[in-house]
């Protein structure tokens, strides 16, 4: 899991006075709005590294087309969680990675605690950026409780009883160390 | 039951682990009681009235006496010597306080009990029919279906934050004894005509201020593919249901908003998972998984099912109050020289389902010496043994006696269903406690009850219906009107089994009456049943025939604090 700082973050919104600018120059590195991602798509030249950001009460499947293959149209889908408590973007990212395998980043921004990094990493996404209170260290600890879980999940797609538990439960809990350090 | 293996009781550690930590952030105030809240309540820790509450999951109702005593010393120990058996099959305790919770729970991991997804907007534990495995009319023992669906649903990191809470219930019986119609899934297992087994699945039904039974949106669904296609509905439900209005937020309303588009929603996702999703496959149940967790479910070990039933003794010498034990509390079995046991938490001076330390060891103890180690939580707020020995019937109803659990009413008037109420709950309206104490004091004379006969009454303390008034024959729901606590009284609401008809809303008798006119009022109602009913007929039967019009008279009649309907 990459923890983003927003302070040295590579991805720019286009954004004027007035909000997002309708039809933003062809540069890299630039997080669109889903209307101006409409917007320049046919413009804009390929292999331009673009992100957007998706609001929850999209279906993912409106950006299908830019998602798949070696080299996707889009390279970051940034998912929200305007509430914590809302999950529609746990779907969201699912979906992405299960059947658009979707292999770029996928961000969690928002409303985004520590005790959800066990669902957000398990349902896909690679990057939050937490919501500021939060303590990283802590994120990284809420990581390391479980030794495996029942159902299937996009980091492991085969339930409990399609494994080999006796493994599992004589290997010690999935390593939180591993993920430390990583994009700060 | 169900025994847990390493990666089980693992799970259940880190889980107490996991809160552990989550509750020590928030004594240590880095994690705010906003933030804090969604992660208890998924541990089944309320805040109430007076102190936190603790929900503790009993999945489908099994309980091993070793599981009970646990129980027992936690409500010792930690409590005030007392838990409360809900609709739900789970046990409430009421006094522990928050700084304790980790230590509770990991009393509870210790005898492979938790409190995930005992609340929370997510799948909560799953229900089924208390005869489960050993009734006489049933088709497939959905118990093995129940802890696979446990265990997919048990912290599912898709679904953990939905619009609302999500209730399922699995029958696999001729009759319906899990109330299927009136949970967000109802599950009904089947055999077609090849033999195959399959569910009927409904979807949207609930309480609440809306009552609404389930629609049949499946009508065979084979066991395999059944994970798969929960999965579909909850994601459709997950991204399409409310989040503006917590009371238009359960999937009833976005099925009822959504009709034949909802369906067509979850069908084109349930091929989408398998047709296109990477390992899309992978929840679709293999045989071999299907055998290992059927497995615990066999027979207890040392039972005897060959054992011929015991010759009947003749009735003349036997007390009376046995044989109407035998009539009220004893049920017929698929082995025909066994038979389930209801010990009646219904009694005078304790609140429906409610049972002291000493009660529930006195009850693991006598599931230790009848029935194999095991009993049931019942959805009306009872224990219940599956394995009785038919000649040990007697030896059982002395000892039922001496610990207060044989009261010979189930199914009659005082066998009632009871939320907490105002005395504890903090989104009650009203109190429930009194309300029911006040009817089983009115209706204590046996001769009467049973003259009654079968009839479900159901108290609510508010309108979120945990202690489903709208499915009672007769329902109580407690409503605030100025600061004061008033009763809303339905008649010939059904749950939905054979007995009470399809599942249905009761019908309201008019304005709400003073709490001090409750018993008039169901003395009122029933004595017009009495009155009105044709041979043969039951209370539901026959305030179904006569609709709800000559009850609201009657109830009128007795009207004192309050003013009659002007209709």
């Amino acid at each position: 899991m990459r923890f983003i700082d927003p302070r040295h973050d590579r991805w720019h919104r286009v954004e004027g006075e007035d909000g997002p600018i309708p039809h933003p120059d062809p540069q890299a590195d630039r997080l669109l709005t889903l209307e101006q991602w409409h917007a320049v798509r046919e413009t804009w030249p390929q292999g331009l590294t673009t992100g957007v950001v998706l609001p929850n009460t999209l279906d993912v499947d409106a950006l299908a087309d830019d998602l798949r293959g070696p080299q996707p149209r889009l390279a970051l889908v940034v998912l929200q969680f305007p509430k914590w408590t809302d999950g529609r973007a746990y779907s969201q990212a699912r979906v992405l990675r299960a059947r658009h395998r979707f292999g770029g980043e996928v961000r969690a921004i928002g409303e985004v605690l520590v005790d959800m990094l066990p669902l957000l990493q398990r349902t896909g996404f690679d990057a939050v950026q937490l919501r500021r209170d939060q303590s990283v260290e802590a994120a990284v600890r809420a990581l390391g409780f479980f030794p495996g879980h029942y159902q299937g999940d996009v980091l492991q797609p085969k339930p409990a009883f399609a494994r080999d538990l006796q493994a599992e439960t004589t290997a010690t809990p999935r390593d939180a160390g591993l993920f430390a350090g990583q994009g700060i | 039951m169900y025994q847990y293996n390493e990666f089980d009781r693992q799970f259940v550690r880190a889980r107490a682990a996991q809160f552990r930590d989550q509750l020590r952030r928030h004594l240590d105030g880095e994690l705010p009681d906003d933030d804090f809240r969604a992660l208890r309540l998924q541990n089944g820790w309320y805040v109430q009235r007076h102190a936190p509450m603790l929900r503790v999951a009993v999945p489908y109702g099994e309980l091993s006496s070793r599981q009970l005593h646990q129980l027992a010393r936690i409500a010792r120990e930690y409590d005030r010597d007392y838990g409360h058996f809900t609709t739900r099959q789970n046990l409430q305790f009421n006094w522990i306080p928050l700084t304790k919770a980790a230590d509770v729970m990991d009393l509870l991991a210790d005898v492979d009990m938790h409190g995930i997804q005992t609340s929370g907007n997510c799948i909560r534990n799953i229900t089924t029919d208390a005869l489960a495995g050993i009734a006489p009319d049933e088709v497939v023992d959905p118990r093995p279906y129940c802890e696979i669906l446990r265990q997919w649903s048990t912290l599912h990191p898709e679904f953990a934050f939905l619009p609302r809470k999500f209730k399922i219930a699995v029958t696999g019986a001729h009759e319906d004894r899990a109330a299927i119609g009136w949970h967000d899934i109802g599950l009904q297992l089947l055999k077609n005509a090849a033999g195959e087994v399959g569910f009927k699945v409904l979807v949207g039904g609930g309480m609440g201020r809306t009552p609404i039974i389930g629609s049949v949106i499946g009508e065979f669904v084979p066991w395999q593919q059944i994970l798969v296609y929960i999965e579909a509905i909850v994601r459709v439900y997950n991204r399409l249901g409310r989040r503006d209005n917590l009371y238009k937020a359960r999937i009833k309303i976005l099925v009822k908003a959504e009709g034949q588009a909802f369906v067509d929603a979850v069908n084109a996702e349930f091929r989408h998972i398998l047709a296109h999703d990477l390992e899309g496959g992978a929840h679709l149940i293999p045989q071999a998984e299907l055998d290992r967790v059927a497995h615990c479910f066999q027979l207890p070990e040392g039972l005897d099912a060959q054992r011929a039933p015991a010759a009947a003794p003749a009735p003349d010498g036997l007390p009376a109050a046995y044989l109407r034990w035998l009539e009220r509390n004893v049920h017929a079995h698929r082995l025909p020289a066994y038979r389930a046991v209801t010990l009646s938490l219904k009694r005078a001076g304790q609140a429906p389902g409610d049972a002291t330390g000493d009660q529930m060891d006195r009850a693991a103890e006598l599931a230790s010496r009848f029935s194999h180690g095991e009993l049931r939580v019942t959805h009306d707020q009872n224990l219940l043994l599956p394995w009785v020995r038919d000649d040990q019937l007697q030896a059982l109803w002395v000892a039922a006696r001496e610990a207060g659990f044989a009261t010979p009413n189930i199914g009659l008037l005082t066998d009632m269903i009871a939320c907490p109420g105002g005395d504890f709950c903090a989104l009650a309206n009203a109190r429930s406690i009194p309300v029911a104490a006040a009817i089983t004091e009115r209706f204590e004379d046996l001769d009467r009850l049973y003259d009654i006969g079968d009839i479900d009454l159901h108290v609510s303390g508010c309108i979120n219906s945990c202690g489903h008034h709208h499915s009672g024959h007769i329902g109580i729901l407690g409503v605030d009107k100025d600061g004061a606590e008033w009763y809303q009284i339905t008649v010939a609401g059904s749950d939905g089994s054979t007995l009470s008809g399809a599942a249905t809303p009761g019908k309201v008798i008019g304005p709400s009456f003073a709490a001090e006119e409750v018993p008039d009022v169901i003395e009122a109602v029933i004595e017009t049943y009495r009155r009105e009913r044709q041979p043969g007929e039951r209370f539901i039967d026959t305030s179904r025939r006569l609709g709800p019009l000559p009850f609201r008279a009657a109830a009128d009649a007795v009207r004192r604090a309050t003013a009659a309907a002007a209709a």
